[in-house]
């Protein structure tokens, strides 16, 4: 069989129009996740068992199930408490929720690796809680974190894929129905594999060049500590 | 609607079945995976060639580039067109076993880096072959310091099979979703799967800390 490829031109627009939705659930999700995955670093690293406790069980409870089943889980309880949403504001939810699992993770390793005597000294020149974190250690967390994070988005951009289950009428959705209409599915298929490949690639040189620039900085590379090391994954999905 | 944990309850039996399945899959596809990998890692650095290190960089970047929906239904959808008929189940298996081996590629790459010059080098003035260099001193280490990454890469297969689902292979997702179709009770049955996986996934990633300790003596 050859390739028709009649269809990348008739079909490309709504695969374009999937692509698009594909990017704005990403940058929601982002948005959401980002903020929510700091707040529940802090929370698990706070000596208070009443925030600390809420935190590991989201965070482990997210991290150990398939993004699959969370995704499910939101769209039904949901309704189940009164609570009627579109599908694709529980799918950017849905997908929050779960990156925030990861971010808050990565931002919690990077926040350990801070050595011991930048709070000491910190505290010691009589800065407050919330000048220590602000003025000291957030800033150093920052270039650690960054990359890693930069890696989670990036999962999280293959992982809206399965939000395609739901109905969400992303670039997955999108392939599925021109596959539909057009029964070529290796046409329909490719053309979104390859459009999810450049994204994620321009996305992964991005932060090369990022990460390039950070060591060309920085001489001592002993205070950039492994993110990779095993209870943090670099990747949160597939 | 109230929330009636009967329902859980009364679905449980037929959600163990599925979650067996899930077992079944994930352990097969993690086999296949890790030994399709290791072939790979040998031959790349037994007879280094610029052809099959151009193919494992575009296939590990193409793997990890895009969403394993997207292979899946790669596989399941494009084999049949060009006149391999295979069922959901083969497919699904295919489609996982490709996924992980570009990860668990990485993985041995890392662990292959691990492995000190000098060892290799010992192996070859003992006058060990090819193949016993690779058997008795080299993979044994990559394997031992690769543990933690290979069950986190095992937890991360078990956390795709529910994608199978969509292909219509039975596994916990389509069980529980065959289940809640029925019934209309989809928040109970859903929590059930929920806890299941949970239960799977949480099981097998502690256990890279028993596997450590149990293989720490053998380390140099």
């Amino acid at each position: 069989m050859g390739l028709d490829f009649s269809i990348f031109v008739d079909h490309g627009p709504t695969i374009l129009s999937g692509f698009w939705l594909t990017i704005k659930i990403v940058l929601g999700a982002l948005i959401i996740g980002l903020p929510l995955g700091v707040v529940l670093a802090f929370a698990r690293r706070s000596e208070q068992w009443v925030l600390r406790w809420p935190a590991v069980a989201f965070i482990e409870l997210f991290r150990n199930t398939p993004f699959m089943i969370q995704v499910f889980l939101i769209y039904y309880v949901l309704p189940f408490y009164g609570l009627r949403l579109p599908a694709d504001m529980v799918g950017v939810l849905a997908l929050a929720a779960f990156g925030s699992a990861y971010y808050a993770e990565v931002i919690r390793a990077g926040i350990n690796a801070i050595p011991e005597g930048q709070f000491d000294s910190a505290y010691a020149l009589g800065l407050s809680n919330w000048q220590v974190m602000r003025l000291v250690v957030l800033p150093q967390t920052l270039t650690i974190v960054l990359p890693p994070l930069g890696n989670q988005t990036l999962s999280l951009v293959k992982e809206s894929a399965i939000l395609s289950t739901i109905t969400v009428q992303e670039m997955t959705m999108t392939a599925l129905r021109v596959q539909g209409v057009t029964f070529r599915p290796f046409e329909a298929f490719i053309m979104i594999a390859l459009l999810y490949w450049a994204l994620n690639e321009m996305i992964a040189a991005g932060l090369r060049s990022y990460e390039r620039r950070l060591t060309g900085r920085r001489t001592n590379r002993a205070n950039t500590p492994p993110l990779d090391t095993p209870g943090v994954p670099l990747m949160a999905g597939r | 609607m109230k929330f009636d944990v009967s329902y859980t309850i009364d679905a449980l039996p037929r959600l163990l079945e599925g979650a067996l399945v899930t077992l079944q899959v994930a352990l097969i596809g993690f086999c296949l995976s890790v030994t399709l990998a290791t072939c790979l890692t040998v031959l790349r650095n037994a007879r280094p060639s610029l052809f099959l290190e151009c193919g494992l960089g575009l296939f590990v970047s193409f793997i990890r580039g895009t969403p394993l929906l997207v292979q899946i239904f790669l596989i399941y959808y494009v084999l049949p067109v060009v006149g391999i008929d295979i069922g959901p189940l083969t497919a699904g298996i295919l489609a996982i076993t490709l996924n992980s081996c570009a990860f668990v590629l990485e993985i041995l790459r890392g662990g292959l880096a691990a492995v000190p010059q000098g060892q290799l080098e010992a192996a070859r003035a003992l006058g060990l072959s090819t193949f016993a260099q690779w058997r008795k001193v080299i993979l044994p280490q990559v394997f031992i310091t690769s543990i933690p990454p290979l069950v986190n890469e095992f937890t991360q297969v078990l956390k795709s099979t529910p994608l199978l689902a969509t292909i219509t292979v039975v596994e916990l997702m389509r069980v529980s979703q065959q289940i809640f179709s029925r019934n209309y009770h989809p928040v109970e049955v859903l929590l059930g799967a929920f806890t299941l996986y949970f239960l799977m996934c949480f099981t097998v990633s502690r256990a890279s800390v028993f596997l450590e300790r149990r293989y720490e003596p053998r380390r140099a």
